[in-house]
């Protein structure tokens, strides 16, 4: 079984070697540009920017996971967790903006999620289908919303108003150009959370006996079709939490083409934590890397589809990895 | 006569698709990549269709390319024993990733005019065709009747002699074969590769598959239904409906949506092959 895996990363790594060389980039040149790409501050700034939606975004999977559901849907509901808290933070402005567009947030993440856990549980339609439709929907919904009704009467393009700084959450510490914004913070408390709750409650212990064995748990007295609802719920609503925590924290206003995958990535996030929550933070920082090395090759000539490409791989791996683990 | 065209068009690559998820998931594997798998092809054929100048053997090559990505599914999930969703979606994604990369890398050739064309007709002859020889296949042949066998109970069907393993393979390329040819009909009404260009239409077909309970008349029904909702969408956009203008965003949210509805149930409930995702 293990020569199978080695077989599995040997080709892997020969596949994105070969790549790198067919962009015409030698790969020892691709470690300089990343090498001194690194070297610099903002670079960095980069990463934990992109982390923060990655690892929060992950929680959300993670969540669904746990209770034996892929939620796909944590983009749509990014984008629709994202809109509201824009939409929010400019009726409302100051500190309570904040709050409220975080809750509005979550709440339209988690109401975008309910169906596709309402269709699972009680109709039996697969939520992998479900999700990845309403993403199509919430794309539109979101396009149509800020291309009128909601779109800024001044600006050219396809966007909100910005919020006022009085509504943005703020920089937890900052010596420019290095920058750690609050919600990075939110995101690692929610892990901590995340970790405690699944250990230490009872709620937690039935979502994952749900997830573990949804016949065995139903036997044991867990309500599993309310509790299939709820689990979809709840990771929509930190879906939805993820894209207004990236409006209140480094986009303050919502435009078309607000994300560029993350719901996608943060699955990517999830599945390489492996079984406990803590590890989402490496996962997720690792995805932030990768995110920022794939834009430092891009501006040398590498095609970004190339991240897809080795987050892909590195999932079938670790996936691979972990079956081998399990029946040693 | 122009509206017909439309039709075929459109439902074409959702028959074909559908088709080859039927004989994936007929033989016990799940299967999110098929849209992962038209892509591949999609690429390919552009790609290679601009650097051969010959349309047939860039079909081709993208028919192997997406044959190749389904076997890598049924390797994964079958000698890996990675979790059939999981081992899709990071094929989506090396697809999705993938096509981007080969297009980009070989942009200037694919940008220049539209690829050589096999004709449209050749396509929508398979497509619709193909159903009912499926639907013959599964019925009376002797590999038709194993397939199923395999995809209800792979147990039994070891203990008849059959191997499921082996079965699954065949079936998987027969997956990838149809999706590759879906995704060349796109990439041909096309006239040349956009990223992400097969939009999210791999799930439609499977969506289409649910619907028609995993038998290929009725999944054929359900996929001409959807492609009437993509025609219905195209000729309605723009234009008024009960006195309202609705935005163009709503018509094409429409299949979408149309889909949620229908894995509710509310257009009928359906029973899964009892060996899906089974070992």
């Amino acid at each position: 079984m293990s020569g199978r895996l080695i077989t599995l990363i040997l080709v892997s790594f020969l596949l994105v070697i070969g790549a790198l060389m067919l962009a015409g980039v030698m790969p020892l040149d691709a470690l300089s540009v990343l090498g001194e790409t690194f070297r610099q501050k903002g670079a960095w700034t980069r990463t934990l920017r992109e982390t923060t939606p990655l690892l929060i975004a992950g929680v959300a999977v993670f969540l669904g996971l746990r209770a034996g559901l892929f939620n796909i849907g944590v983009e749509g509901q990014f984008l629709l967790g994202a809109l509201t808290a824009a939409f929010v933070g400019l009726l409302v402005s100051g500190p309570l903006g904040v709050i409220l567009a975080v809750i509005a947030g979550s709440v339209a993440g988690a109401l975008w999620a309910w169906p596709a856990g309402w269709i699972k549980a009680y109709r039996g339609g697969h939520e992998v289908i479900t999700t990845i439709m309403l993403n199509n929907v919430a794309a539109f919904f979101t396009t149509w919303l800020v291309a009128g009704p909601l779109k800024a009467p001044n600006q050219e393009s396809t966007t909100t108003a910005a919020l006022p700084a009085m509504t943005r959450l703020p920089s937890l510490y900052s010596s420019p150009p290095f920058f750690l914004n609050v919600a990075l913070l939110l995101a690692v408390l929610m892990v901590v959370a995340l970790a405690i709750w699944l250990k230490r409650t009872v709620a937690g212990y039935e979502l994952s006996a749900t997830g573990a064995n949804a016949i065995a748990a139903e036997v044991a007295g867990v309500n599993v079709k309310r509790m299939t609802v709820r689990a979809m719920a709840a990771s929509g609503a930190i879906g939805g939490l993820a894209g207004a925590c990236q409006v209140l924290a480094y986009e303050w206003r919502f435009y078309e083409g607000f994300s560029p995958g993350y719901g996608f990535d943060a699955l990517g996030v999830a599945l390489l934590a492996g079984a406990t929550p803590w590890g989402l933070l490496p996962a997720s920082v690792l995805f932030g890397l990768l995110t920022t090395s794939s834009t430092a090759l891009a501006a040398n000539g590498v095609p970004r589809g190339l991240n897809g490409v080795l987050l892909g791989l590195l999932i079938i791996g670790f996936a691979a990895y972990r079956y081998r683990r399990k029946r040693t | 006569m122009e509206l017909i065209f439309i039709l075929s068009t459109l439902t074409g690559p959702l028959l074909l698709a559908a088709m080859g998820g039927l004989t994936s998931e007929r033989s016990g594997i799940m299967n999110i990549a098929l849209e992962g798998f038209m892509l591949t092809s999609a690429c390919v054929v552009a790609v290679v269709s601009v650097a051969t100048g010959n349309p047939v053997v860039g079909v081709l090559a993208g028919l192997a390319a997406a044959i190749v990505m389904a076997l890598l599914h049924a390797l994964l999930t079958q000698a890996y024993r990675i979790d059939h969703i999981i081992s899709g979606m990071a094929i989506n994604l090396v697809a999705l990733g993938g096509t981007n990369f080969l297009d980009k890398r070989f942009t200037d050739l694919s940008r220049q005019g539209e690829i050589p064309q096999i004709p449209m007709l050749v396509f929508d002859v398979l497509a619709f065709g193909l159903p009912v020889l499926l639907w013959l296949y599964l019925k009376r042949t002797r590999g038709g009747l194993r397939l199923l066998a395999v995809g209800n109970d792979p147990d039994k069907a070891r203990q008849m002699g059959v191997d499921p393993i082996r079965v699954r393979y065949a079936a998987l390329a027969a997956t990838g074969l149809l999706c590759g040819l879906s995704g060349a009909m796109i990439v041909t009404n096309a006239g040349r590769f956009t990223d992400g260009m097969t939009a999210g239409r791999g799930f439609i077909a499977l969506a289409a598959l649910i619907l028609g309970g995993w038998k290929p008349i009725p999944t054929a029904v359900a996929c001409l239904g959807f492609g009437a909702l993509y025609t219905l969408q195209l000729q309605l956009q723009g234009s008024q409906l009960f006195g309202a203008n609705l935005p163009s965003q709503f018509w094409n949210a429409l299949p979408y949506l149309v889909t949620v509805i229908a894995m509710a149930g509310f257009l009928g409930k359906s029973r899964a092959p009892a060996g899906l995702g089974k070992e």
